[in-house]
């Protein structure tokens, strides 16, 4: 049974409309403690949407909320208090150095003593990188430089909970893997809830995924579920030989839901799909050698890479254009 | 979390949280920067170069006839009177036009670039960002741009009196050239809420500056219940000389109000503002 507390942010029916435009659309999210929470969906889905109005820069049409178990509307300043944000083009007060804008954000949470104020600006510099370019000109830095400086900032307060909006989108491949060891370095302290349309981003560092397309909800779940697919756990098994009488045999097993065969220059292609997927990791193979006629050339668990997973899901949906 | 034990919390009224650290960045931004003295080099030499010119070319006073400078007492009063009528008069127009200026950006731009999402996005309430913003540049513009020109204006004008100038007369009318300094940037701050347009936001507040005295002066009712006459108050209080009520008292009072009801209108606009 899950405890409500197990969950940092939940929202119930949240809807958001700019006129006609449903930019959300009865959302139910659930965030788990401790996550790295991967919020997928394509551009214009409504993903960016959703980050403003859970911290409270945009109000919701309908719908509710919580975060740590607060009103999303009405106790907005004290959930503030907890959560550390980096918007999609991080700003910062561009008159001052990293260092100075760090201890400005900083400011915002603590009042003293100053040295150990300075010392935990001191540790986000450390912890991006950017100890030696702490005293530079921030106009000098580099986007990847600057996505690092946004997390040091969001990150300066020790958050519960970190809001990233597409943390790596705009940078190079050297960047990105820059910012992803940050957020994998920041995973024991927080909660990262992060959106991205980088699909390859999200299968290296969540356990978490959520799909929202058109402003909708479309898949959530710890990543291991949604790679499984809409079709759950299915088990791929090449065959040599007849198999003729394999589907009718299938049947009798309870825990098989469904199957389909492609021949393939006479071997066969099972997919298995099973409800029960340790009755299947014990049983299946073991029930298909029964049949001393048929050669097993191959038996694996059927992986989807996550991009399947998304277009399949998104085109399935209608992609939207909605923003 | 073990490290976070030794700090300490910030301990601020939660209706204004993030209210002294907005100011510190406002303020930081004046005086912790060129602008505070490019500032005050500029408007030193607009209003008090003007001055000085009033005050102590002489070719200026001899092209006055006989009959005006008799009118006024004398050399020396009509040269005076004609000094404070370029300092307060000319200079209520000049800081509000600056007022606009410096202050189009201030919610404007951090609506526009991001800033005030990022600052939003942390423990802090609108209220407190509006305020901050109000009392930080209230304070740098009453400083910079009225009180500093003022004191050397009013060392000009003792000096060319020989003896100090009577110090209430010229305190009163600074008073009303602050009050009038801040009205226009609370406009501004107002406008920058309703407004994402820099354009309308400029056409505004110095359309209000330098075309509210011809307006007024079509449509008479409107002087009293506005600051658009207080340019003539300023210098007459400062000459010491005696102000209608619908010149002084009411147009004094109705700037007040216009002060505290735009704020009120940016608080409420910001509250509502989506990002």
């Amino acid at each position: 049974m899950t405890h409500p507390d197990d969950f940092v942010i939940e929202t119930h029916g949240l809807s958001k409309f700019f006129g006609d435009v449903h930019a959300l659309r009865s959302v139910d999210l659930r965030v788990p403690r401790h996550s790295i929470f991967g919020f997928l969906g394509p551009n214009g889905a409504g993903k960016t949407t959703l980050m403003k109005v859970l911290l409270g820069l945009s109000r919701p049409t309908s719908g509710s909320g919580t975060i740590f178990g607060h009103d999303i509307l009405h106790e907005s300043v004290s959930i503030r208090e907890r959560i550390g944000y980096l918007s999609q083009q991080p700003r910062f007060v561009e008159y001052m150095t990293a260092r100075e804008n760090l201890l400005f954000a900083a400011n915002f949470f603590f009042g003293g003593p100053r040295p150990k104020v300075q010392e935990r600006c001191e540790e986000m510099l450390e912890l991006v990188g950017l100890r030696d370019k702490a005293d530079r000109p921030i106009r000098n830095f580099s986007g990847g430089e600057k996505q690092r400086l946004g997390i040091a900032l969001a990150q300066v307060n020790y958050p519960d909970l970190l809001i990233l909006d597409e943390p790596a989108s705009a940078l190079d491949p050297l960047g990105r893997q820059e910012v992803l060891e940050v957020m994998g370095r920041l995973q024991k302290h927080t909660t990262i809830f992060y959106s991205t349309h980088i699909l390859d981003d999200v299968q290296r560092v969540s356990n978490m995924v959520a799909i929202l397309n058109r402003g909708e909800l479309v898949a959530s779940g710890p990543i291991e579920q949604i790679l499984n697919g809409r079709d759950g756990v299915v088990y791929t098994v090449a065959v040599k030989g007849s198999t003729q009488g394999f589907g009718e045999r299938f049947a009798e097993l309870p825990w098989v839901t469904h199957t389909s065969v492609k021949s393939n220059n006479g071997t066969s292609i099972w997919q298995i799909g099973v409800s029960d997927e340790a009755k299947a990791e014990t049983a299946l193979l073991r029930f298909m050698l029964e049949d001393r006629e048929v050669t097993i050339t191959e038996f694996s668990r059927k992986r989807y890479e996550l991009e399947e997973v998304f277009m399949e899901i998104v085109k399935g949906e209608g992609n939207g254009s909605q923003s | 979390m073990a490290a976070n034990l030794e700090l300490q919390r910030v301990d601020e009224w939660s209706g204004m949280r993030g209210f002294g650290n907005l100011f510190r960045k406002e303020n930081r931004a004046w005086w912790g920067t060129r602008r505070w003295w490019v500032n005050v080099l500029v408007w030193a030499v607009i209003l008090c170069g003007l001055t000085a010119n009033m005050l102590f070319v002489p070719t200026i006073a001899s092209l006055a006839d006989e009959g005006e400078i008799a009118r006024a007492g004398g050399l020396t009063p009509y040269v005076l009177q004609m000094g404070l009528s370029v300092f307060f008069e000319f200079g209520l127009s000049a800081l509000a036009i600056g007022a606009v200026v410096l202050s189009q950006d201030l919610i404007l731009g951090e609506k526009q670039n991001g800033t005030a999402e990022w600052l939003l996005s942390k423990p802090v309430t609108r209220s407190a960002y509006i305020l901050a913003k109000a009392a930080a540049n209230g304070l740098a513009l009453l400083v910079l741009l009225v009180s500093l020109p003022s004191i050397l204006a009013y060392g000009m004008f003792s000096v060319r009196l020989g003896a100090p100038y009577p110090w209430q007369p010229f305190l009163s009318a600074i008073g009303i050239m602050a009050l009038h300094t801040v009205f226009y940037l609370t406009l501004t701050l107002a406008m920058g809420t309703i407004f994402n347009n820099r354009n309308v936001v400029l056409a505004l507040g110095l359309g209000s500056a330098l075309g509210g005295n011809l307006l007024g002066g079509f449509l008479k009712p409107l002087l009293p219940v506005t600051p658009w006459i207080l340019n003539k108050t300023a210098s007459l209080t400062a000459s010491a000389r005696a102000v209608p009520f619908e010149m002084g008292t009411a147009p004094l009072l109705a700037t007040a109000f216009w002060c505290v009801a735009l704020v009120i209108v940016a608080l409420v606009k910001f509250e509502r503002t989506e990002f």
